[in-house]
């Protein structure tokens, strides 16, 4: 039982589940009603208006309502919304045990101590039934979920169904008014609304509770005579089916579970049962030490239950919901329903792999756990909890995704938990010992490694490594070293999630997430009020987790927040970008997009990638009080200015971030003097004295502002400033200036016009100014007040400012980072597209003689000479001791002295593969690839009857130079060059040797010839000519595979034998610049040749010309029409078409050899025309045609062949020899 | 619980050949003699590997462990000086004290090998003993063409420790000297080292030569590409460039030349070399 919520109250007697929020009412014997919300444990509310203990309650499905009936002999309509009582249903004569709606109709059944069970309209609030027949207590009763029928319970130890059809009957059309007048008679005469179906007789005591299956025809009951009897009727009839016996006392409320076959009940022996439906015998008891129990209800869709006991209640499910899934590239591998599945987050494809083995025992929470994938091997390790922890291990077959027939063996094991270090190895904790097993795949223990602390549970911590779970901390164990790499205080650690590139690690626990690098090196806490669920790490290396109600976001620094509320639990099995991929309790995978827009935002600020968060402000809404006073706090008040309107918050955030410009702005807007003189302090602590005399200026601020002038050194202004305070009659402020201005006249005249006068003599005289002193003596007459006497007297000066004008060097603000920022720009990685391109060569099977295994007879009696040991050392004496401490395989090594090389001896070498590849092969490339150059010749000569090999040269030892690859073996030891072969596929066994790889492939000669096409186009004819000559060269020396390639070989050769022709005659024609009729007759072979039209239209085109030119109108007329045969384009049309409107009709003005009436071939070494039925002879490589007196020279086409030489033909594929 | 294997590290260092590594990270604490003894030979065969002979010859005096003046035998006999360094190795070998020591027989082996004498390599080495010793076997075998006696010599490395790196690699030679289905293994074995381990060029080698005999060289030239970032003179990495290249049809001669120039001893150059000479021969031959 995992046990999830708990109250302590008075006794519980009735319960409720509200359908689909959190909440359970519990009505209490005390008469209170308490409503929980039992995912956040909070008493939401109390509703205390029955009096006396209240028996029944219960939520209405779809309103927010619920009815409690008590000893009151109330039965009480709620709103919780309310909070308010709406009405009471009187009626009933004695205590009312059960109340409960109907899923439909606004009816509400109770049954009540006075023997009746009536049903209820809520809506018209009058009762609308009576069932009377039991004759004691009505112990329970309730709806069928589906049919119109009622079960009830009664101490007069029998179980009733009752037939309501005929009141829904009424419900449904209370208008039939014919129908009415009869019911009417029926309900004067007792009522048959409602009759009694069945009587289930059969318990020996009173029955406490029975209740309906959700589906099938079964009932089960419970009764004080300790036992639990299963019913099931059909229309006709309903019996007694089987008996369930094991509680000790009384059974006070028994239901079948909604998803699984099984019972619950429970009873005042202070114990919860649960039966196995199906079989009828008890799975598992949970017992209370003190509590008796006294009423069961059922969550109506989720898999929780809840039980009233004598203090209070529990909330309780039977049986962990949690999927076991692990994830692995693009895919979830997971268990559901008895199989093994996984789902392709690309495709969104779920695929059922194979079924996985039904625990023997039937008992609860023996499903997988966990899960582990190995990739490379496609196996998964399942853990659960059968017989106290096992693992089973699964090696799935690449080809058997989709088939459910094929059911394996699986490979077992205990272990409290299981996991792959490596590709082909798990490790498997074994607990009792307290040691880590590792293992291979066929189950075989490999190495034994204790581990230094108790641990209760391990985890993948990369390769070779394993996270290792104590009670309140975790550690990662080097398996090979025997080392502990890192380790963490984390309390009860229950779940650990890698990021993809496994940097960091979250470790999820009940409460709380933790946060660490992969050196276990703490980075942030997370606490939880409610459970944690799951969580995964999105590509930005923000951690996404759930908990029972929320899904939240951590930022690298601990930031957290909420990014989504859930309704129900879900695993997060991956996140990218806006989407989420996850687990749901019933094991669908199932999609949430969510708006990451503000986490993204915030890990931008984060890593001060200001460009994106630049372009985030420009592009999405994401203004909002929450992320200002985010930005506030972070210390960016320079980025939130920009997401203000407002003035005031805008005025505030300048001046926070130093942005006077800003202030300035905003405190036009606002104009009010407290703002101004902020932005004046601002300004001040800046030394941006503009500003300041400006802020002085809008306050009319005078002091200071004259006291700004002064330290600035603005002294007429200070003067001005006077003359103001003159006319504002400020005199205090007048004589101040004038003694910053140090003008003592001034001041004198300001004492004397304030009627100062005796002050006004005294600075006066004291300053030396007697003629004024002496008027003013004059005017005091006999008050004149007397010098202080040995004083000496100076005239006081404002010293003089450092600067004498303009702002003071100003303090570097941050003028906004994004200035800064935007230059982050273009550091978006590349994305590393290292995707092979296999070369996709079929499966060459050539039956290869094992030549290794042929040549394994020597050198036997190799290993049988490991037991001579000597021991011949005696004279070393005393180190002999320390010799013994050493390691066995130390001693070993003794065997290998001189006496032993005698005895040795060494297996002789075996065939190397370039030699293999040789015997078997009569294709030219094979030879020299495996460095047979000579009969790589011989080969080609035969063949192709080739004579020159001087150009071959190159392309030999390429093929030679990349028919190895090599491999740094030990250090410092010889490399190990290795054979490259051909056609690798993942099923070619071993040690049978393919054929060389070439470096010359078919298909980079098509990508050659296009090359050569394009030269040929843009008019580079040598360039042209040696790209074609290459390809001729080639070619003799690749090998394809099939068949249909030798064709495209052949005619390829074909194709570029024509161009190389064409070619050479162009280049030959321009070498003619006086003989133009041998011009002409070239330019018209060259038309003569197979080219692709693009070539075959300017070659036209030139010959046209040329003809033209020279006046030989027919036939430039005949290219004129080719040309416009061969798709021109435009301009070509055009002048082809001026072309045929002069010629039409005109002669030739001289003869040349070419007659396009006549079919010819065109020497390749002479270039004249040979016409049909002339004799010639041929390449017997390339097969240009020449006039019989070339015989016997190199073909100046191929320039490797000898023409007119006798040749077997061209061979080039392994199929041409089959 | 067993006592830490304090040299693991530097042991996998030094055979995934991150020798620079192994050197830097020799320090390690609380050694007994014997491991201290190990340690040393492990640095100046790094020493070694990195081509800092005369450091080395210099560093070994005469009173040095018998592992470590083996260890200078082979720096004497790779800075050139071959002859004197066979003399001594093949004295030292039939000193019975010290014959049988296996640093000693391990060298004996590696320049036996150099020499092509695989017969006196095995002489020396075929008894094995330490892992080193069945590695090298596996390899001298391999270079034989004889797999099925490799294997042999890597089923008795698998009994002493199957998951030692040394076991791994010596499996993932085979496999690769064998082909067929057993690249893919050669593969996935460098693979795990790449996640377990920092990258380093012998490993970005070793897979680059699986892909291509796999026939993917595309994803060859990148993880050569990648070891070339590590080291530009790499001798091996520059040798399957120059295949890879030749087999994308991309031109390799830039790497040849700075194969030749840094390394003229290289195989890929002596073949080319012979190659030429041959197809001199041939053509008189055939003519």
């Amino acid at each position: 039982m995992l046990t999830k919520f708990e109250t302590k109250s008075n006794r519980v007697k009735g319960l409720s589940f509200h359908p689909r929020r959190p909440w359970i009412l519990a009505s209490l014997h005390s008469g209170v009603i308490q409503m929980w919300d039992y995912r956040m444990g909070t008493l939401l509310d109390r509703f205390d208006e029955h009096d006396g203990p209240v028996r029944g309650v219960h939520f209405h499905a779809t309103q927010p309502l619920f009815v409690s009936g008590g000893d009151d002999y109330k039965i009480k309509v709620w709103n919780y919304k309310t909070h308010r009582c709406l009405f009471t249903l009187h009626g009933h004569l004695d205590y009312i045990r059960t109340v409960q709606f109907h899923h439909e109709y606004p009816w509400i059944v109770s049954a009540s101590d006075d023997q009746t069970i009536r049903i209820w309209n809520w809506q018209s609030r009058t009762c609308v039934a009576v069932l009377t027949g039991h004759n004691h207590y009505v112990m329970c009763a309730s709806f069928h979920p589906k049919e119109d029928l009622v079960v009830s319970a009664s101490l007069d130890q029998t179980v009733r169904v009752w037939d309501i059809g005929a009141l829904r009957k009424k419900t449904v059309s209370p208008a039939d008014d014919i129908l009415r007048l009869t019911q009417m008679n029926t309900d004067l005469f007792g009522g048959v609304d409602a009759v009694v179906k069945y009587v289930l007789e059969g318990h020996d005591r009173g029955v406490n509770w029975a209740s309906f299956h959700p589906t099938l025809p079964l009932i089960v009951s419970g009764a004080d005579d300790r036992q639990v009897k299963l019913w099931r009727m059909n229309d006709t009839k309903a019996w007694e089916v089987d008996t369930l016996r094991g509680h000790m006392n009384n059974v006070s409320c028994v239901m079948f579970h909604a998803k699984q076959d099984i019972i619950v009940s429970n009873s005042e022996d202070k114990s919860i049962r649960v039966w196995d439906a199906t079989k009828r015998t008890g799975i598992q008891t949970f017992r209370r030490e003190h509590d008796r129990f006294w009423i069961l209800a059922a969550h109506p869709e989720m898999n929780l239950l809840a039980a009233g006991h004598d203090n209070g209640m529990i909330v309780f499910k039977l049986e962990r919901e949690r999927p076991a899934f692990s994830v692995s590239g693009d895919t979830v591998f997971y268990v559901k329903d008895r199989f093994l599945r996984f789902f392709e987050y690309s495709t969104q494809k779920e695929v059922q792999l194979a079924p996985i083995r039904r625990p023997g025992s039937v008992s609860l929470n023996q499903s997988p756990r966990t899960l582990s994938y190995s990739p490379t091997e496609n196996a998964v390790l399942i853990c659960s909890d059968v017989d106290g922890g096992s693992y089973e291990l699964y090696i799935v077959p690449k080809d058997s995704a989709g088939r459910t027939d094929y059911l394996q063996e699986a490979k077992k094991g205990a272990g409290g938990s299981a996991v792959f270090v490596a590709r082909n190895r798990f490790a498997v904790l074994e607990k009792s010992s307290n040691q880590v097993l590792v293992k291979n795949l066929k189950n075989e223990i490999v190495k034994k490694s204790p581990l230094p602390i108790a641990m209760d549970a391990i985890y993948y911590a990369g390769t070779g490594n394993l996270l290792c779970k104590a009670e309140d901390r975790v550690t990662i164990f080097d398996l090979q070293q025997r080392l502990i790499l890192g380790e963490l205080q984390a309390p009860a650690v229950k779940y650990v999630v890698w990021s993809s590139d496994m940097e960091s690690i979250a470790l999820l626990s009940k409460h709380a997430v933790v946060i660490a690098n992969k050196k276990l090196v703490h980075r942030c806490t997370l606490h939880e009020t409610i459970r944690v669920k799951s969580g995964a790490w999105d590509e930005n290396g923000v951690f996404i987790y759930t908990t029972l109600n929320h899904i939240k976001y951590c930022l690298p620094n601990g930031d957290s927040g909420i990014i989504k509320t859930l309704d129900v639990p879900i695993y997060i099995t991956r996140a990218i970008g806006n989407n989420i991929f996850c687990l749901d309790r019933d094991g669908k995978n199932k999609l949430i997009t969510v708006d990451a827009s503000e986490y993204i935002f915030k890990l931008a600020l984060l890593r001060k990638r200001y460009d994106h968060v630049m372009s985030m402000i420009k592009n999405s809404q994401l203004c909002g009080q929450a992320v200002i006073s985010y930005l506030q706090q972070k210390g960016f008040p320079e980025v939130a200015l920009h997401f203000v309107k407002d003035e005031k918050t805008r005025f505030n955030l300048a001046l926070e971030s130093g942005n006077i410009q800003i202030a300035v702005a905003s405190a036009k807007e606002i104009d009010d003097k407290d703002h101004w003189y902020r932005l004046g302090i601002e300004a001040l602590r800046q030394g941006n004295v503009g500003i300041v005399e400006y802020a002085y200026q809008r306050t009319k601020n005078f002091e200071r502002l004259a006291f700004l002038y002064l330290i600035t050194g603005y002294m007429d202004k200070v003067g001005f400033m006077c003359k103001i305070a003159g006319q504002n009659n400020n005199l205090m402020g007048q004589f101040h200036n004038a003694l910053y201005l140090g003008d003592a006249m001034k001041r004198v005249e300001i004492l004397e016009n304030a009627g100062q006068l005796p002050l006004a003599y005294i600075t006066a005289a004291t300053h030396g100014l007697t003629e004024i002193a002496d008027r003013l003596a004059a005017e005091l007459g006999e008050n004149i007040p007397s010098l202080p006497e040995g004083k000496t007297r100076s005239l006081l000066i404002p010293p003089a400012p450092l600067t004498a004008s303009g702002d003071w060097p100003l303090l570097r603000v941050m003028r906004g980072i994004f200035e800064g920022g935007l230059d982050a720009t273009g550091k978006a990685e590349l994305e590393e597209d290292d995707e092979a391109a296999g070369a996709d060569w079929g499966d060459e099977d050539l039956d290869m003689v094992d030549a290794s295994e042929a040549m394994a007879n020597g050198g036997d009696g190799f290993d049988a000479e490991e037991g001579e040991a000597n021991e011949e050392d005696g004279e070393e004496g005393g180190w002999d001791l320390e010799d013994l401490e050493l390691p066995p395989e130390a001693e070993t090594p003794k065997n290998a002295g001189n006496a032993l090389s005698v005895v040795f001896v060494a297996p002789p070498p075996g065939m190397p593969v370039s030699q293999i590849w040789t015997q078997k092969s009569s294709l030219a490339g094979e030879h020299a690839a495996a460095g047979n150059f000579d009969t790589a010749m011989r080969l080609l000569s035969r063949q192709l009857g080739i004579k020159n090999f001087a150009p071959l040269k190159p392309l030999f030892l390429d093929l030679h130079m990349g028919s190895h690859s090599y491999l740094r073996a030990l250090a410092t030891a010889p490399i190990i060059p290795v054979a490259v072969e051909k056609g690798w596929s993942e099923s070619a066994s071993p040690n049978v040797r393919g054929p060389p790889a070439l470096v010359f492939t078919f298909s980079q000669m098509e990508d050659r010839l296009k090359a050569a096409y394009k030269a040929t186009t843009e008019g580079k004819f040598p360039e042209a000519l040696r790209q074609f000559l290459n390809i001729l060269h080639t070619i003799p020396l690749i090998v394809v595979d099939s068949r249909r390639e030798v064709d495209e070989v052949k005619e390829l050769i074909e194709i570029v034998r024509e161009y190389v022709l064409g070619l050479r005659m162009e280049l030959k024609r321009k070498e003619l610049r006086d003989d133009v009729n041998r011009q002409q007759e070239l330019a018209a072979y060259f038309t003569n040749c197979k080219l692709q039209r693009v070539h075959m239209r300017l070659v036209l085109g030139s010959a046209m010309g040329l003809c033209y030119k020279q006046k030989n109108f027919a036939t430039a007329e005949h290219f004129a029409r080719m040309l416009l045969e061969n798709n021109p384009n435009e301009s070509q049309a055009k002048r082809a078409r001026q072309v045929q409107q002069q010629c039409s009709g005109k002669k030739d003005s001289c003869e040349l050899n070419y007659d396009y009436r006549n079919p010819f071939v065109v020497c390749g070494a002479t270039y004249v025309p040979i016409y049909r039925g002339q004799k010639d002879v041929s390449c017997p490589y390339c097969g240009s045609r020449f006039v019989p007196s070339i015989e016997g020279q190199l073909c100046t086409i191929c320039e490797l062949a000898v023409v007119g030489a006798d040749a077997s033909g061209l061979l080039c594929s392994p199929t041409q020899l089959r | 619980m067993a006592s830490p294997d304090l040299l693991f590290n530097l042991r996998n260092l030094f055979y995934l050949g991150a020798y620079q590594a192994a050197i830097n990270n020799s320090d390690v604490p609380g050694l007994d003699a014997d491991a201290a003894a190990e340690r040393d030979a492990i640095v100046f065969r790094s020493y070694v590997a990195l081509g800092s002979y005369q450091l080395v010859i210099s560093e070994i005096d005469s009173s040095a462990a018998t592992s470590l003046q083996a260890v200078k035998l082979l720096a004497l006999y790779l800075s050139g000086d071959k002859e004197s360094a066979i003399v001594s190795l093949k004295e030292w070998l039939s000193d019975s004290a010290v014959g049988s020591n296996p640093v000693l027989r391990l060298i004996a082996g590696i320049i036996f090998m150099h020499e092509q004498d695989y017969t006196e390599a095995l002489k020396h080495t075929h008894s094995g003993g330490t892992l080193d010793l069945h590695a090298l076997n596996v390899q001298i075998f391999i270079k034989m063409h004889r797999s099925d006696y490799a294997e042999k010599q890597l089923k008795i490395m698998q009994q002493i420790d199957e998951d030692h790196t040394l076991t791994q690699l010596a499996n993932a030679w085979l496999d690769i000297a064998v082909g067929g289905s057993k690249i893919r293994e050669a593969y996935l074995i460098f693979q795990d080292f790449a996640e377990k381990y920092p990258m380093t060029g012998m490993v970005l080698n070793g897979k680059a030569v699986c892909c291509m005999h796999m026939g993917s060289f595309d994803e060859a030239e990148t993880l050569l590409l990648e070891a070339l970032n590590k080291d530009a003179k790499d001798p091996e990495t520059l040798a399957n460039l120059i295949v890879c290249n030749l087999h994308l049809g991309k031109p390799s001669s830039r790497y040849l030349s700075q194969l030749k120039l840094s390394h003229p001893d290289h195989v890929l150059v002596k073949r080319a070399v012979s190659a030429e000479d041959n197809f001199e021969r041939a053509l008189q031959a055939v003519a």
